[in-house]
């Protein structure tokens, strides 16, 4: 036990290490965030074009979107991080944290998309037909009347895959890249320290605290957002 | 009654899949006149409403309004002048009271912000619920959401307006309420159509009555000869199940 202490006293008093860790955190984090920034831009068009009223011009978009969700979803993340770093981006010196962007943003567009097209699915038809039968065009009801009650389904959900994707950014580490949790990994594994367990316990605190803070932040956007549900007087 | 004819039907046909619901219905509404359309269910009435504004796409056949052929390019416009009551009213969930009933009249420039809203101000007087302008629909009670669905449908002066079974998911005390402001309407001259099952109100309201079963129309006149001496056996049976 004493020793467990001092291995805490250690990690924290030792500048290399501290720098280590937050260097770590810093990558998962820039990571996450760019991927979730694709993520929801490209979801998002998967998921209009799906629920898209059928036409000729969508019939091969619609079909391009289906394969792509079902392969993203049908396959391993990390198989999808293998494929980006030693295939399609097996160049030379091409950065890797841009080719982990990319495999994680593509990864998350496929889920966003499922959870928007879940969201929009879920408004009452009834609420479209509403505004067709007063002659809105379908761009008006969309705005003011679909993505306004939509948005309040897809938070949640979608709150699940920022924090999805934060913490699946940890595989990187297979590829060699110094994320937060390969910084645990360094540090616990190097002759100083020669312990996992106090490095790896203070990995899973940075991730914790992340997900936490998201987590609040969530709940208090869908608060916000379920004014109009409340049954009570408004005003 | 000046006769102008609104909506001409001609031979409408809607299927869903293998299901035929609409088989043929020829049909034409003159104005000033209130229609109230009766039927079994299952018997299609409500998809032959939902098809007169292409709230349904019909399958095939023609619908004209005000001498124009309907179409995919035109509805919209179409739209703006036949008005339309839901059984489930379909208050926009997400905007209050005010919102509602500015949304239309204001988004196809029909009316600047300011005009709506003290137009929205004296209907919700004219219908007590004046406090309720900045209420979210949640907070209403069915009839007051019917009572709003109406006038929201009214706001663009529709020359024709559908009732969708209006009173059908409404508690008895409230149907009184939406059925009074259904006869203010008529009284004033309003066009109608109405899918109900209320056959009293059927009676007292109607100019004539429709009669659908299978997707096509059985029997049709006034309500003192419909209700009275009912030509077909079918409606015989239908009434006699009914009063």
């Amino acid at each position: 036990m004493n020793n467990f202490f001092n291995k805490i006293v250690e990690l924290f008093s030792t500048p290399e290490y501290i720098d280590s860790l937050l260097h770590g955190f810093l990558l998962t984090m820039q990571i996450a965030y760019f991927a979730l920034l694709i993520g929801i831009f490209l979801g998002t068009i998967i998921a209009l074009v799906d629920v898209a009223k059928p036409s000729k011009w969508l019939a091969i978009p619609k079909f391009i979107c289906r394969i792509y969700t079902t392969v993203i979803r049908g396959t391993p993340m990390a198989l999808q991080l293998f494929i980006m770093f030693f295939v399609i981006f097996a160049i030379k010196g091409f950065p890797s944290i841009i080719t982990a962007i990319i495999a994680f943003g593509l990864n998350s567009a496929a889920y966003t998309a499922e959870v928007i097209r879940g969201g929009i699915l879920s408004v009452d038809p009834g609420q479209t037909e509403a505004g067709l039968a007063l002659g809105l065009s379908r761009l008006t009801i969309f705005f003011k009347i679909v993505a306004p009650q939509a948005i309040k389904n897809i938070i949640p959900a979608l709150g699940n895959e920022i924090i999805t994707v934060i913490k699946e950014t940890a595989i990187v580490s297979m590829v060699g890249m110094y994320d937060l949790n390969m910084a645990a990994k360094d540090i616990g594994s190097g002759q100083n320290m020669a312990s996992y367990i106090v490095p790896m316990f203070t990995a899973a605190l940075f991730y914790l605290a992340t997900i936490y803070l998201i987590t609040f932040i969530v709940k208090k956007i869908e608060k916000s957002l379920r004014k109009s549900d409340l049954r009570a007087e408004n005003k | 009654m000046n006769g102008e004819t609104e909506l001409i039907i001609k031979n409408l046909r809607k299927t869903f899949g293998k299901n035929k619901v609409i088989n043929g219905i020829d049909f034409k509404l003159e104005e000033g006149e209130r229609v109230v359309i009766l039927g079994p269910s299952g018997s299609g009435k409500s998809t032959f409403l939902r098809c007169l504004n292409w709230m349904e796409e019909p399958t095939s056949g023609e619908i004209f309004f005000d001498g124009q052929l309907v179409t995919g390019k035109n509805i919209r416009k179409v739209r703006q002048n036949i008005g339309m009551v839901f059984q489930h009213f379909n208050l926009i969930n997400n905007l209050t009271v005010m919102e509602n009933l500015v949304l239309a009249p204001i988004k196809l420039k029909m009316m600047k912000r300011e005009r709506a809203e003290r137009r929205t101000k004296e209907l919700l007087r004219h219908i007590g619920l004046s406090s309720k302008a900045n209420s979210y629909p949640a907070s209403l009670s069915g009839g007051q959401k019917q009572r709003i669905a109406i006038i929201r449908a009214m706001m663009l002066s529709p020359e024709v307006l559908l009732f969708d079974e209006p009173t059908s998911a409404l508690d008895p005390e409230s149907i009184g309420d939406v059925l009074s402001i259904i006869r203010e309407l008529a009284d004033n001259g309003m066009t109608i159509m109405i899918v109900t099952h209320e056959i009293s109100f059927a009676k007292e309201i109607a100019s004539r009555i429709v009669f659908i079963d299978k997707g096509k129309i059985i029997e049709e006149g006034s309500p003192e000869q419909f209700f009275s001496s009912p030509k077909t056996p079918r409606v015989k049976e239908f009434l006699d199940k009914v009063l």
